[in-house]
């Protein structure tokens, strides 16, 4: 499970194998062995005991700000990977091999935009025809992106618009079937105009934490990305794969608006905009692990959707490691995967493969 | 897999030994000597071990498995636990 402490002012210290959490006289004694992450979303004090135990039971511990946004990261100073990984990671950047991933990156995400509109198309037979136009406009944003060839330094400012034209698409579309006190204009970060964006923003703050782990223990250089351009301390790598799994937030969090779950307490004004309250990051932070926990099938096998991520970025490391971009055997994928999972220091048993 | 641990051991110092071994291994303490929680059959044989080697003769621990059927039956009367969060179904712990 993962451990949220959004309580100012917590006092976190490590006795036995266990983590205590205290403030004034509430307190809560949590075996480490139980715990997969800690998320601090709130000014707390933790002691060099508790890291360590957390470190030793690999567990990270994650600093959230206001906006969601990880600001820091408390993780083992390994690579996670061979550097071979790394090494093929910046040689591809200039080949077309870079594009294909790219093309397939961005393809996934505006496919997940599409279904998700379709299975939100379902239940709402008013909204059917706008829906479907909204639709269409993706699925031809797609049709485009599949065709580009080259390198991705020359189709940079194409993938970039398609995707930007699609994006617009989706959340029109996404405005349209919000109650009517919570639609929304467009997306808006820092701060988030409406309540939707706030809870949004907030939820790919978490997702981007996620990617970024993955990554790392999948031997995947978080700096080095493709469509995103390098720059100072910028995650472009993380940028470019959260793309594919965005979705993973979408959902959970336009639910909560459609099945009336969100209420006014978890939104507080800011100049020109709002952020969440402290029980709005509780109820989101709450429904999207829940969501993140259910079992989906994935190539073959049921796993949990948190665990996709994780695979996902094997997969890639693997190709590169391959050097073949061809879509290969995805038994003989598996078979890598699974190995490396047992290895790695994935989160408790949660692939169903620790527990005997 | 749960698992209920119960013990009587007569000694003050073995006595907290034993409910420390089973916070460590993320067992609830649901009464004074009564722990709950989900272990996986590794994790519980060797609690059952550490115990072993703690606790004297004249003294017991029991370790019961208990399914998850038989769970959803048990009857709380009084100050009940945290049926969740014992079970390991809990995703997501506040503080």
């Amino acid at each position: 499970m993962q451990l949220v402490v959004n309580s100012y002012g917590s006092y976190i210290r490590k006795n036995g194998e266990c983590f205590v959490v205290k403030r004034d006289d509430r307190s809560l004694e949590i075996a480490a062995r139980k715990i997969s992450s800690i998320l601090i979303a709130t000014a707390a004090y933790i002691t060099t005991d508790a890291i360590k135990l957390a470190i030793d039971n690999n567990i990270d511990i994650i600093f959230l700000d206001s906006r969601g946004d990880p600001y820091a990261r408390i993780w083992h100073p390994k690579l996670g990977s061979t550097t071979l990984i790394r090494r093929r990671q910046l040689e591809i950047c200039g080949r077309p091999e870079a594009l294909d991933l790219v093309r397939e990156w961005c393809a996934r995400k505006l496919e997940n935009q599409m279904e998700f509109l379709k299975r939100l198309k379902k239940a709402r037979d008013e909204r059917r025809e706008d829906l479907t136009g909204y639709v269409e406009e993706i699925s031809s944003s797609l049709e485009e992106m599949r065709r580009l060839r080259g390198t991705v330094e020359a189709r940079r400012q194409e993938i970039l618009g398609l995707e930007g034209r699609a994006s617009r698409a989706y959340f029109e579309a996404i405005s349209l079937i919000m109650p009517e006190k919570y639609k929304f204009a467009g997306r808006s970060r820092d701060p988030a105009r409406d309540e939707f964006n706030a809870m949004l923003n907030y939820g790919y703050g978490m997702l981007y934490s996620i990617v970024e782990k993955s990554c790392i223990i999948a031997g995947l250089d978080p700096y080095a990305g493709f469509l995103h351009t390098d720059s100072y301390n910028k995650r472009s790598l993380v940028f470019d794969i959260i793309e594919m799994f965005r979705i993973y937030i979408d959902e959970p969090v336009v639910h909560m608006f459609t099945r009336r779950m969100v209420r006014d307490e978890f939104f507080e004004p800011v100049e020109q905009g709002v952020v969440l309250s402290r029980e709005g990051r509780a109820a989101l932070i709450d429904v999207i692990n829940r969501s993140l926990d259910e079992t989906v099938e994935y190539r073959g096998r049921k796993v949990k959707i948190r665990n996709t991520i994780q695979m996902e970025c094997h997969r890639i490391a693997n190709r590169l490691i391959k050097g073949a971009v061809e879509e290969s055997t995805d038994a003989e994928d598996l078979e890598v995967i699974e190995s490396e999972l047992d290895g790695c220091s994935l989160e408790g048993n949660d692939a169903g493969l620790g527990d005997i | 897999m749960l698992v209920w641990v119960i013990y009587d051991i007569s000694d003050n110092r073995t006595r907290s030994r034993v409910a420390k071994i089973c916070k460590n291994y993320g067992l609830y303490r649901v009464q004074k000597s009564a722990f709950l929680g989900d272990l996986n059959r590794n994790e519980s044989d060797s609690l059952a071990v550490e115990c072993e080697s703690v606790i004297e003769d004249s003294d017991s621990v029991y370790v019961f498995p208990m399914c998850e059927d038989c769970f959803d039956k048990i009857k709380l009367i009084g100050t009940g636990f945290d049926r969740e969060l014992v079970s390991g179904m809990t995703v997501t712990k506040f503080f």
